[in-house]
């Protein structure tokens, strides 16, 4: 034990020692930071509700629970009298609807001998386009077709999306709609789209089809993930966005900017800073001096990896959490999946600093180390990018639509099952994160994970602690069996 | 029981033979020297009883276990030549670790790392990092990191290498005390002057096999020589001597100084009677002795020169010879 806390401390003194750390932790600093200058400054509640309720005409089929999302344009939503209610807010929300047309009968389409106008269809009394979207938000999601995201191409990245389009509900089925499931569908709706509870009570008097209304109780105000902000950084200096939900900037902020880009960047540094410590270890001339101690090579070279990862798990618990302190605190969202980034990271980093250890120890050359390991690194990229190609054009694949190349899911199925489990890691950090800040509508559109089930945690993280194993006990064999 | 002992030991780099079958022993309290010239072989053998390299053939025992048990290098300190210290550390932080992983106890550390600093005379500088110590004080802090956990055996590779004269004479003064607490002590050295001065016993590793053992006296003592002087303006009975069967010599010019050589089973004895009886006053008598210096450079002298010039290239490309 006190070997172990020894080399411990001892690699912590050699992190500590040159300048590259202090870089490191300025570069750390820097960054919680800029996250700090950001500031998000919620809609006043008028405007809030009434951008949420225009949010409303996007449906997500079997009770909210699906992961299709499917527009009905034909409602049009109207929040008045919002008044604060204990924790959240109390309104009035008015629906008009598009009544139902029947088309004009066939006979009389042909029967051109007059000039009159032909007669207009004729509403079909029960049947509007509000029955028509609750039906569809408690039935099952249709045919997936895929969307240009067009408008939303800023936050979306110009990728495409499937939305799916649910059979239209006959009249019959729209009149049966009854008035409780239509309030299930208003909350539903405050809750998918705002991530706010809510109930909903339909109000009948002075109110006539196809116009509805609700007076609709929210628990929780502007601290909801789906109230619109103004998120501004550089202290104001610069408007990133205006009407954008909390849980959208937060999102994009932590899984784009920080998961997606930092934490590559983030382990990349690590690779370089650590690919020196254990050929350093047993240069010549130094390794005597270790291993003539009454201490075994086996346990000097694992304290020494530990030490490594002990070393970056400070590291990002100092940057992520830093983050996430500032981020919770300037936004009152406190989101703790964030946090998981911070094991996330040092599990990462074990993957690599393991294959660092047995270059280092194969060949003693922090270069040939450092280059190996990164390589590697570009591998389980490039392997990571193979099968989210292959998973995320499964997901979003509609019935007649071509799967992907047959070599390709064999490639990725392969070099999936040899190396670490890095990109199902990703995708459970990435799932985690959309479950922490994105409304179920929202999640689909802006998190490709989101299409995704959760990657077995057993087997993500099974094979990958049997890659690390593997690797550290090649490097122990190799550690033992040279003279020195 | 012996401290150290080997018995055939064997190692090959590969190709090259480093040890060709060493047996030697070292018991409890000497300070022991293996002499040799670089390549030899002397920094190889401590590292197989350390267990830093594996052994080929043959056997070695350290403290009565078998070399390169971990435990065992719990009562062993190692100064390593050509050693490269963390510069990270400083020279108080190096040895709180090294001693942590001893099994030094945090009490003893705090009231023995700067005592030990102390004894080697580094203590002023502990607390700066090694990267700016010289290469003298770089030397004294691995020797005070080989003491600090007070251990049974300590072995030194080349512990003067980098130090200078007054710094010598001072480490010399430091093994003498540690011998005298009862420490035993294995020299690598190839400073023969120096080992001559200190070592109780001395063995001379040549290309890998033990060539010369034996105690210092032993090996630097000429038996049968003797230079004998008389008082000023007495003259030496050449021609008695030579009668009583004693090979003589001058050693000067002027013949103040002689030399006898004995016989066979002959004693000086007789010569000393017969130039008392003859009235003379002997004024010097000395058993002569030749330098560690002299028994090494005749091991070497002596070795074939075809021989010797195949195995400096063999050395060279095994990459010994620095
Ligand atoms: N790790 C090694 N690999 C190959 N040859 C070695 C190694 N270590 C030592 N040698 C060779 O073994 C011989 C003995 O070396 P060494 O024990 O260092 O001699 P000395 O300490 O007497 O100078 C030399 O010829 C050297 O080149
Ligand atoms: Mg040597």
């Amino acid at each position: 034990m006190t070997q172990f806390v020894a080399i411990l401390r001892d690699s912590f003194r050699e992190a500590v020692d040159g300048f590259v750390i202090y870089a490191m932790l300025g570069l750390s600093a820097l960054t919680i930071v800029i996250v700090g200058s950001m500031s998000f400054t919620p809609a006043p509640p008028d405007e809030a509700f009434d951008t949420i309720a225009q949010r409303f005409n996007a449906i997500i089929p079997e009770r909210g629970r699906s992961r299709a999302l499917s527009f009905n344009a034909g409602n049009s939503f109207k929040v008045s009298g919002v008044a604060p209610e204990g924790g959240g807010y109390r309104l009035r929300l008015t629906v008009t609807a598009q009544p139902l047309k029947a088309a004009p009968e066939a006979e009389h389409k042909q029967d051109g001998k007059d000039d009159k106008t032909p007669p207009g269809p004729k509403d079909v009394p029960g049947a509007d386009s509000f029955r028509a979207a609750v039906a569809q938000w408690a039935g099952a999601p249709g045919k997936a077709v895929e969307l240009d995201a067009g408008g939303k191409a800023g936050k979306n990245g110009g990728r495409k999306v499937k939305v799916s389009t649910p059979t239209e509900p006959t009249p019959e089925e729209q009149k049966a709609i009854p008035t409780g499931e239509m309030e299930a569908f208003i909350a539903s709706q405050f809750d998918t789209q705002a991530g706010m509870t809510a109930t909903a009570t339909r109000v009948t008097d002075g109110v006539a089809e196809p116009t509805y209304a609700f007076d609709v109780v929210t628990a929780g105000g502007s601290g909801v993930r789906g109230w619109p902000h103004t998120t501004k950084i550089f202290f104001g200096a610069a408007t990133l966005s205006k009407q954008a939900p909390l849980g959208v900037s937060l999102y994009v902020l932590e899984d784009w900017v920080v998961n997606g880009f930092g934490a590559g960047v983030a382990l990349l540094i690590s690779v370089i800073l650590t690919a020196f410590y254990v050929p350093n270890m047993i240069r010549k001339g130094s390794v005597d001096l270790l291993i003539s101690k009454p201490i075994g090579r086996t346990p000097l070279l694992l304290y020494k990896y530990v030490g490594g990862l002990t070393f970056i798990f400070l590291v990002s618990a100092f940057t992520v959490g830093g983050m996430w302190a500032v981020l919770g605190a300037r936004s009152g969202f406190w989101d703790p999946t964030f946090l998981v980034l911070i094991p996330v990271l040092t599990f990462a980093f074990a993957i690599l600093y393991s294959v660092s250890v047995l270059v280092g120890v194969l060949t003693r050359n922090p270069i040939v180390a450092m280059l190996a390991t990164i390589a590697f690194m570009f591998l389980l990229w490039l392997a990571g990018k193979g099968k989210a190609f292959v998973e995320l054009t499964e997901a979003t694949r509609g019935a007649g639509d071509e799967g992907p190349p047959g070599w390709l899911v064999t490639l990725v199925g392969v070099t999936n099952t040899v190396l670490p489990r890095y990109r199902d890691l990703d995708t459970i950090t990435s799932k985690l994160i959309t479950d922490g800040t994105l409304t179920a509508a929202e999640a689909p559109l802006f998190s490709p994970a989101a299409l995704l089930d959760y990657p077995s945690w057993g087997a993500t993280f099974g094979m990958s602690f049997a890659f690390i194993a593997v690797m550290l006990a090649l490097a122990c064999w190799a550690f033992n069996r040279r003279d020195g | 029981m012996p401290v150290i002992e080997t018995r055939g030991l064997r190692k090959s780099y590969g190709g090259l033979q480093a040890l060709k079958g060493v047996t030697l022993t070292v018991e409890r309290g000497q300070i022991y020297g293996l002499l040799g010239q670089n390549g030899a072989g002397k920094t190889t053998l401590i590292k197989i009883l350390l267990g830093i390299t594996k052994l080929t053939d043959g056997d070695a025992r350290l403290l009565d276990a078998p070399a390169g048990t971990a435990a065992v290098r719990a009562r062993v300190g190692y100064l390593p030549e050509d050693h490269q210290f963390p510069g990270y550390h400083s020279g108080y932080s190096l040895m709180d670790f090294y001693g942590q992983l001893y099994g030094v106890s945090r009490d003893d550390r705090r009231r023995k790392i700067p005592a030990t600093l102390e004894l080697v005379g580094i203590a002023g500088r502990m607390h700066s990092k090694i990267k700016t110590y010289s290469k003298g004080m770089k030397q004294r802090l691995g020797i005070a990191q080989a003491l600090l956990h007070d251990p049974d055996v300590i072995f030194l590779d080349e512990p003067t290498d980098g130090v200078d004269p007054v710094g010598r004479k001072e480490i010399r003064a430091l093994m003498a005390a540690l011998k005298e607490k009862g420490h035993t002590i294995f020299l690598n050295s190839h400073l023969l002057g120096e080992v001559e001065l200190i070592c109780d016993r001395v063995a001379i590793l040549q290309r890998g096999e033990l060539v010369r053992e034996g105690t210092t006296a032993e090996l630097t003592a000429q038996k049968g020589v003797f230079e004998i002087g008389l008082a000023p303006g007495q003259t030496f009975p050449e021609a008695a001597a030579k009668a009583l069967g004693y090979a003589v010599r001058p050693l000067n010019p002027a013949a103040t100084l002689w030399e006898a050589g004995l016989g066979d089973g002959q004693s000086i004895d007789p010569l000393v009677r017969s130039l008392v009886e003859k009235g003379l006053s002997l004024r010097h008598l000395v058993e002569k002795k030749v330098t560690l210096e002299d028994v090494f450079m005749s091991v070497v002298e002596g070795a074939e020169p075809g021989t010797d010039r195949r195995d400096r290239k063999a050395t060279a490309v095994g990459g010994g010879n620095r």
